[in-house]
């Protein structure tokens, strides 16, 4: 299989189960939406060291947001619903809440939800006040600048993390080309976000490691400089560069969608060949089989 | 189902049958039989209105029924659509569903309510969502759009559930108010939030505070942003776009309460 003249691997990307909750950020403009979505989105490239995975979703125009202002959607995943709560408790709570002009509400109108703001409403210290408009509860803490609003309750639903494609390439220059590429339209797909920076990630991993209190280590078969010194090595001999784009989404068609037009994007000049992480069934119970989604 | 006056009824006439819960579980020859009140006296449903099937299950209710009181009471489910105008204790005790009056309605609308919707195109009349006298707590939930005028007494101890209307209130607007939100757009009678312990009364025209109130600040609450965006798309209630994003005096009061309760005036 090709796409170009990069070959493309009858493998599958090996995913698994998550909890999202899509948070929408709004302030009285987009430098003060932004500074809030980014410091909220810090620190949470991995569930591995960072207890959640998160990222900007969109940027959204005042006429998409509850408040008519402008703003941005974040996705946030962890591994179950308890600590989505948590997370969401201190994250909203510690880089939205302390932001000045925002407000913040739940983007997913699910059935299951977790209890977010009427948990920080504490902080008003018998100020704040709650007020209800059709079924949602909004919260109103007086902050000081007026009044922080956060909605009450967000929505939560059990999403997919750790979709992935690793592309391979003759030199690191042309590979960084096609991750940016891949990059950039993936980001143009809803409901789905990479986590890492930039999108990019060039310490793949494995499950597992020889150190017994490890969970993850290097996914050792992608690493050229060792190629030489173990026997399953997984670089091909024109292949000097390889990076991962990791993606996780609310849903298996999100992150369908994303690699398909990230794998699109990425197969061009230099890119030898675009395979995925397949870890035999030990990761996940989703798999994305790279060959349905060209 | 679908419900005709064709009587107007001498005295007022009292029809708590008239909801969604009762009268769409039976046949139009059940629903004829219905009992209600005309006076003191039994008489049947049949006898002032003519029952046909509607197409759906919103109960439709049409005529002139400015006589007719307790439409809609104890609803707890469904729709109902009323052309033309009401009479007093609309939506008694109502828990839940939907009621859509396309005429005026008249006093005491919706005391006790607990929750449910209920949206009035034309004016209503005193002591909407009202306590009533003696009662400690008024309504306690649910949601009242009138995009008229009404008069006075608007939600007085009314706790939990939030007004809006589009035209001018009369006097003692919240007076009493337990909690909850009052949002008026146009110009207000006197002693408004009297005695509130808290709760919210949002005013779009300069009212005349209470000397128990104390003024905190200008600012614009975001939480406005919000109310005025459902407002606009679901009632033809006019918002002036510089509401959305104006200032806002708040004062803090009722002094001689709680001191919890808010009104906020459009400033600039």
């Amino acid at each position: 299989m090709k796409i170009n003249n990069t070959q493309i691997v009858d493998t599958y990307a090996e995913a698994f189960s998550m909890w999202s909750a899509k948070v929408i950020i709004t302030a009285e403009n987009d430098y003060w939406a932004e500074g809030a979505a980014r410091a909220m989105t810090g620190m949470a490239t991995s569930v591995i060291g960072c207890k959640c995975e998160a990222g900007i979703d969109m940027k959204l125009t005042p006429e998409e947001t509850p408040d008519g202002r402008p703003g941005y959607s974040i996705l946030l995943f962890t591994m179950d619903q308890k600590s989505l709560a948590k997370r969401l408790i201190e994250r909203i709570g510690q880089c939205v809440m302390t932001c000045p002009t925002t407000a913040c509400f739940s983007g997913y109108d699910t059935k299951e939800t977790v209890n977010v703001g009427g948990a920080l409403r504490y902080f008003g210290d018998g100020y704040q006040i709650g007020k209800k408009i059709q079924d949602k509860r909004y919260w109103r803490i007086p902050v000081f600048d007026g009044e922080f609003i956060i909605q009450e309750n967000f929505g939560v639903k059990e999403s997919v993390g750790g979709g992935n494609f690793y592309i391979l390439g003759d030199n690191v220059k042309n590979c960084l080309d096609a991750c940016y590429d891949a990059v950039k339209v993936m980001k143009r797909v809803e409901n789905v976000i990479m986590p890492f920076p930039k999108g990019v990630v060039r310490s793949g991993s494995k499950v597992g490691s020889k150190y017994k209190d490890l969970v993850a280590s290097t996914n050792h078969i992608y690493c050229p400089t060792i190629k030489g010194v173990i026997k399953d090595s997984a670089v091909p001999d024109n292949v000097h560069t390889c990076y991962e784009i990791v993606v996780d989404g609310a849903d298996e068609s999100a992150v369908s969608e994303a690699m398909k037009v990230g794998m699109h994007a990425a197969a061009k000049d230099g890119v030898v060949q675009i395979t995925a992480g397949n870890f035999g069934g030990k990761l996940g119970k989703y798999k994305f089989f790279l060959k349905d989604l060209i | 189902m679908k419900l005709k006056l064709y009587t107007q009824p001498e005295v007022p006439l009292e029809a708590e049958c008239i909801t969604p819960g009762v009268i769409n579980k039976l046949k139009p020859k059940e629903v004829e039989k219905l009992k209600i009140y005309h006076g003191n006296r039994e008489r049947d449903l049949g006898d002032f209105f003519k029952v046909t099937n509607g197409k759906s299950d919103i109960l439709e209710v049409e005529g002139d029924m400015h006589k007719i009181k307790y439409l809609g009471a104890n609803m707890s489910c469904g729709e109902m659509q009323i052309e033309g105008d009401v009479g007093a204790h609309l939506g008694s005790a109502i828990s839940g569903g939907f009621i859509k009056i396309n005429g005026n309605a008249a006093d005491w609308i919706a005391p006790e309510m607990t929750g449910g919707r209920i949206h009035i195109t034309g004016n209503g009349g005193h002591c909407i969502a009202s306590a009533y006298r003696g009662a400690s707590k008024g309504v306690t939930g649910g949601e009242i759009i009138i995009e008229g005028n009404v008069k006075n007494e608007l939600g007085h101890a009314m706790a939990g559930s939030t007004m809006v209307v589009g035209g001018k209130c009369g006097d003692f607007t919240g007076v009493n108010m337990i909690s909850g939100t009052i949002l008026t757009f146009g110009e207000m009678g006197i002693r408004t939030g009297a005695g509130m312990k808290r709760g919210s009364i949002i005013c779009m025209n300069n009212i005349e505070v209470l000397p128990t109130f104390s003024y905190d600040c200008m600012y614009t609450p975001i939480y406005l942003k919000l109310l005025f965006k459902y407002i606009k798309g679901n009632t033809k209630i006019k918002i002036d776009e510089k509401f959305f994003s104006g200032s806002f005096h708040r004062w803090s009061g009722d002094a001689i309460e709680m001191n919890r309760g808010e009104l906020l005036v459009y400033a600039a």
